[in-house]
């Protein structure tokens, strides 16, 4: 008895990993083969086009570096869309919180002096969480107090934020000249570059650390992951989010109280979006402006997903995603498509990963087959 | 010749074989019960037969003539007619909507309103089968719903009805006059399967009884050659004791005390209006009730799950009026929810996670906000070991249990807290036999430990066999209190509907009145 | 100066503000009393609003435009109903996916066929269908002026969205389709147990809601703006949602709904003229309909009650 029981669930973790990985996998895989065709019937050269992405996202370490720097934010989005849907909540607004976590920091950072960098950083990057946290807030009072369906709630949050950052940063907050954006923050502030953390010796042996333009801020967000896969796992606070986003009303007879539970999860989702928004901001462009993030929001939504909502699957999912952004560029330049079929494979992996049905049908047809062949 | 005859039916469910070559014949004006335990296979069947799903092999005779029953409207077509056990009934739609839904009368896709309500009344008086056909269906009582459901199967031209489990939410009364229709539909030429796993059903409604076990016909007999324990027998394929054995009652302290209770229902009307009650340790009560009395209420007001309006509720001198349902669960309140799969599972967790589920703030589970794995795997460990949960180990998920087996898991968690107070809410339903004599054992132990256990249940046989005192609820109130040994079924189901006199009755009947008359 | 806000045009500017906002509402309205969300309104609206650009600069026509916008709206819905009802898939994730591919699609379409991201060449905008004279004749010329001004200076769709509101209305309470549909959002079993197949009511609706959020970009791009800008829809689909849910899953009840977010924009264009005197940034104006919407919601949810089945995939046993 006791051997089954030791032997049973090694086997069976084996497997769900195996499913949990492998629906994902072949899900990128189906969306780059529709994207080939995509791009095969608007005239354009799909291996010519892939080539290229790859060589602008993976093709040394500059190019890794860009894709690092472009998943730093999504592995903090991706993280803050797993969270709140492990509690059944769909954060569609993430980018609103990172526009407020951004702004938090922009005019933190520039406003308060005088702090070494050691209290200064983790003190912005808090503040981001709380700004991020405090912009879901109301979607979640309103989705426990009432009902209100998340999804337009924090889609309205989320262009309500965009309009106060654009008046900021043409009024109050605007740095002098002719841009519309906020004074640049000073070097207590900011995020190093990895590079920058090393010496000319230490690069010349280890070429692996010229990362180009990566930043602290990775550090960050993999320690983010590791937080919350923590917390989903080992924590009261991760069992309830659980629980309540598996079964709310079983959750309520355990004594679990659901409409808390909901706040503090959308907040906590809030709080990473918000990351996100302060990492971009101290690590990238040391100043908040109108477009200073590129929808990593958004893609947080396929990151999540395609993590199966797992807070370490989201690292090579936001580094997957990271990639597509970084080699975009070269892409449009060597093979001539447009960036946006970026987009397209986006959402053609989230389509996959959803209709997880797909791949089940598949092999039930197969089984299916095989039993009225043997019958 | 059978006006429907089904030859060797064969269903394959991945891993269970649901039907094995089942034959059946049921001839013009019969009515045949399909007796058997859940599980043995009697819905799939009747589910096979109207088009729901398909089999993996036998054949089905309608009049003699061979026929494939693909959907539910080849079905209907072949003048085939189903009540299920769970309604099939649109809420926010009126009784003629949904009895019409696909086949509406009308020209070029527009509903003729008119022609519609006169058809539905044609048939209802034909019938006897009073009901208003503008009533929105969500406004109407169990009863009246089934009423529509068999009225929607003679809309649609049925010739054979099958009735799956239709008495299972019905009172004695309400089962009376189900038996009185269905006679009176024999009686116009309609042929009926009756699908129950209740004994004195199938002994006073069939001509004939055909019974199931594990997807198997296993006998057939008629109600005049046999008994209950032969039945019994026939069913489970053992010897059931019909009756629990339990010692003398041994009332000790007063644990829980329900004084003056008034609880509103989610749409804000008084569902409980002035309930009092005590239930002392090694005492088990039981609250009997039609469905929709204001039970559920009740229940969630002691479990912390609803707030009451007033009144209060102590429980071993601590006032928990007010407490939350986590507070209740500390303050030694288990609940067995009556919805295992709502509200006490959840069923994408492992069997560790549900089974610490309520306790799971609480050392050794956790600490800090920490929680403790190897404390639950042990805990998991054992009270899989004590409750007799069949698995293979705790990590398998709670949905890939049988009913059986999840109810153990709500049983074990909840009986395992240790609890002063255990509220049980249709603890067996739709379990099986095995199942319900092990939930009734717990029970019962529980009982003899001293705890206070208050039961709510609407199987009479059940109140009978385990309660000590017995307290009827009407619409709210509760009307009446015996001991178990002064009462019996009749004067149970009397009092359940209201027969004792509620404030209320009158205005009860008149509604009923005018729902017949219009 | 509240004489020179409160103006005929006013009103008439919140009837075309509504007009998008209500066709798409509609058209959430009958795809979630189907049982199916639909959150993808916004990029079904914005292939509309392309395809119906594309059409028009290509032929000339913006009667074959409209047309277009409708054909493409139903298109992308047919993945939102593959994906929904025959795949199960969750409905939300699925209506995001299609957002993002919207905007995808629409962006490659535009880089490959003109050759540059951003706004398309103007495709000028229809007319609007009648053409009274305005009168001077005293206080009944005023009258006329104002009846004229706000109900009949409109473009053809503006009509058409008010005919599609009463007409679906009807049809949803009158209609062997809308008792259908009734009862699909409800007990999809109860309909398959009555010989009626659930698909098939699903896929009808999920089409219908398609072609109605393409028409209501033909709106946006031919009759008011005149050409196309990459993600012009601008939340509008998700407040089409909450107008939906306002108007209590009606089509009538969307269309109001529709008209006072159609105001509150109508109110914060018309602001923004006299945004000297009033001294408020207009991004202020601009976020009126986005807070407004969160306000309606936060006001009405817990009274409105949707269909009961909606968002859950139907499986046969």
């Amino acid at each position: 008895m006791s051997e089954t029981r030791e032997t049973l669930p090694a086997q069976k973790a084996w497997m769900s990993v195996a499913q949990k990985v492998g629906i994902p996998l072949a899900s990128v895989v189906l969306a780059i083969i529709v994207g080939s065709v995509i791009m095969w019937t608007s005239g354009y050269d799909p291996v010519a086009a892939f080539a290229a992405l790859f060589k602008g996202s993976f093709g040394g370490p500059k190019q890794i570096g860009d894709t690092l720097l472009r998943s730093t934010p999504l592995i903090l989005t991706g993280l803050a869309l797993a969270y709140g849907f492990r509690a059944n909540l769909f954060n569609i607004g993430a980018e609103g919180q990172l526009f407020m976590g951004g702004l938090a920091v922009a005019w933190l950072g520039v406003a308060v002096t005088g702090l070494p960098w050691i209290i200064m950083v983790p003190m912005l990057l808090l503040a981001s969480m709380l700004a991020g946290a405090a912009w879901a807030f109301v979607p979640a009072i309103l989705k426990a107090r009432v009902g209100a369906h998340e999804v337009i709630t924090t889609m309205m949050f989320s262009y309500i934020a965009r309009y106060i950052v654009s008046w900021l940063v043409v009024g109050p907050l605007k740095a002098p000249g002719q841009i519309p954006q906020t004074v640049a923050l000073p070097t207590g502030a900011q995020l190093p570059r990895i590079q920058t953390l090393f010496g000319e010796s230490t690069l010349d042996a280890l070429p692996f650390l010229n990362l180009g333009r990566t930043h602290l801020g990775i550090v960050v967000a993999l320690v983010a992951a590791l937080f919350v896969w923590f917390i989903l796992k080992y924590t009261t606070l991760g069992y309830e989010n659980r629980a309540v986003g598996f079964n709310p009303w079983a959750s309520e007879t355990g004594g679990i109280s659901v409409q808390w539970t909901t706040v503090k999860a959308l907040c906590i989702s809030g709080a990473f979006a918000g990351l996100a928004g302060a990492v971009e901001v101290m690590g990238v462009h040391y100043r908040i402006f109108d477009q200073f993030s590129s929808g990593f929001g958004f893609t947080g939504i396929a990151v999540a997903l395609l993590a199966k909502n797992h807070p370490l699957g989201v690292i090579p999912a936001a580094i997957l995603f990271g990639g597509l952004t970084a080699g975009a560029g070269t892409m449009q330049l060597e093979a001539g498509v447009p960036q946006k079929i970026i987009l397209i494979i986006q959402a053609l992996v989230i389509f996959f990963v959803a209709a997880e049905e797909i791949f089940k049908w598949f092999i039930k047809r197969r089984q299916k087959e095989a039993l009225s062949h043997a019958g | 010749m059978p006006v429907l005859e089904l030859r060797e039916i064969t269903k394959i469910f991945p891993g269970v074989v649901a039907n094995d070559r089942v034959s059946l014949e049921l001839e013009r004006g019969e009515i045949v019960a399909l007796l058997g335990e859940n599980g043995a296979g009697k819905s799939t069947l009747m589910n096979v037969v109207y088009g729901l799903m398909s089999s993996d092999g036998g054949q089905i005779l309608v009049n003699g003539e061979m026929v494939k029953i693909k959907s539910p409207r080849q079905a209907i077509d072949l003048g085939i007619g189903m009540v299920h056990q769970h309604f099939m009934l649109v809420e926010p739609l009126t009784v003629t909507e949904n009895i019409i839904l696909g086949r509406e009368p009308g020209r070029l896709g527009v509903i003729d309103f008119a022609t519609a309500r006169q058809k539905v009344q044609e048939i209802s008086a034909r019938y006897g089968l009073k009901v208003d056909p503008d009533a929105k269906i969500m406004d109407l009582s169990v009863g009246m719903q089934q009423r529509v459901e068999i009225l929607k199967a003679l809309y649609q031209g049925a010739s054979v009805l099958i009735l799956d489990e239709p008495t299972a939410v019905l009172t004695p009364q309400e089962v009376k006059e189900l038996f009185r229709v269905v006679r009176s539909l024999v009686d116009e030429g309609l042929s009926v399967v009756f699908i129950t796993h209740k004994l004195e059903e199938v002994m006073s409604v069939s001509d004939r009884i055909v019974v199931m076990r594990d997807g198997k016909v296993v006998g057939e007999t008629k109600p005049s050659e046999t008994d209950d324990v032969g039945l019994a027998r026939m069913m489970v394929g053992r010897d059931v004791v019909l009756s629990v054995e339990k010692g003398p009652s041994t009332c000790g302290a007063q644990v829980l005390e329900v004084t003056d209770l008034e609880v509103r229902d989610d749409r804000g009307l008084e569902a409980v209006r002035g309930v009092s009650f005590t239930v002392c340790g090694g005492e088990v009560v039981a609250l009997a009730g039609v469905s929709g009395n204001g039970q559920s209420e009740l229940v969630e007001a002691i479990v912390g799950l609803r707030r009451p309006s007033s009144g209060s509720l102590q429980l071993k001198g601590l006032d928990i009026t007010h407490a939350s349902a986590r507070a209740s669960i500390e303050a030694g309140v288990s609940h067995i929810p009556e919805d295992r799969h709502r509200r006490g599972l959840v069923l994408e967790f492992d069997l560790a996670e549900n089974l610490i589920l309520g306790d799971h703030r609480l050392p050794p589970f956790a600490s800090h906000g920490i929680m403790h794995p190897s404390a639950i795997a042990g805990v998991a460990e054992r009270r899989i070991e004590d409750y007799d949960v069949r698995t293979p180990s705790w990590h398998v998920l709670a949905s890939n249990l049988s009913g059986g087996n999840q109810q153990k898991v709500v049983v074990a968690r909840e009986i395992g807290r240790n609890p002063e107070l255990l509220v049980a809410a249709q603890p067996t339903r739709g379990l099986d036999v095995g199942s319900i004599e092990f939930v009734h054992k717990q029970i019962l132990a529980e009982r003899e430990n001293g705890k206070a256990v208050l039961l709510v249940s609407l199987e009479l046989e059940e109140v009978l066999s385990l309660a000590d005192r017995i307290l009827v609820i009407f619409e709210g109130r509760i009307v009446q209190e015996f001991t178990v040994d002064e009462v019996d079924e009749e004067t149970l189901g009397y009092y359940m509907t209201g027969g004792g006199g509620s404030k209320l009755d009158g205005e009860a009947e008149h509604v009923e009145m005018t729902e017949g008359d219009s | 100066m509240l004489g020179d806000i409160i103006t005929p045009d006013l009103f008439a500017s919140a009837l075309r503000m509504a007009t998008p906002l209500a066709l798409a509402a509609i058209g959430g309205t009958i795809c979630e009393r189907s049982g199916v969300v639909n959150i993808a309104l916004e990029g079904m609206m914005l292939v509309g609003a392309f395809f119906g650009t594309v059409i028009t600069l290509a032929t000339g026509n913006a009667w074959l435009g409209i047309i277009a916008a409708v054909v493409s709206g139903v298109a992308v819905s047919a993945i939102h109903a593959f994906a929904s009802i025959n795949l199960r898939s969750d409905q939300v994730v699925s209506g995001t996916a299609i957002n993002i591919l919207a905007l995808g699609v629409t962006g490659f379409m535009m880089e490959r066929l003109y050759g540059h991201p951003g706004t398309t060449d103007p495709t000028g905008t229809l007319g609007p269908v009648f053409k009274f004279a305005m009168s001077d004749d005293g206080f009944f010329g005023t009258i006329w002026n104002w009846i004229n001004g706000i109900f009949l200076s409109h473009t053809p769709i503006v009509y058409m969205a008010i005919i599609i509101a009463i007409v679906a209305q009807w049809a949803m309470f009158r209609t062997r389709w809308g008792l259908h549909l009734r009862a699909l959002g409800e007990h999809p079993r109860a309909v398959d147990t009555v010989g009626v197949s659930v698909i098939r009511g699903r896929w009808i609706a999920v089409l219908m809601s398609g072609g109605l959020a393409g028409l209501a970009g033909a709106n946006l791009t031919l009759e008011q703006v005149g050409s196309f800008t990459e993600n012009m829809t601008n939340g509008r689909g998700f407040i089409a949602l909450a107008a939906n849910i306002f108007g209590h899953w009606t089509p009538v009840g969307s269309y109001l709904a529709s008209l006072l977010f159609g105001f509150a924009d109508a109110l914060q264009i018309k602001l923004q003229i006299f945004r000297g005197e009033i001294n408020i940034p207009p991004q202020f104006f601009l976020m009126l309909p986005y807070v407004l919407t969160v306000v309606v919601l936060a006001g009405v949810i817990g009274r409105a009650v949707g269909p009961a089945a909606v968002g859950k995939p139907y499986e046969k046993e």
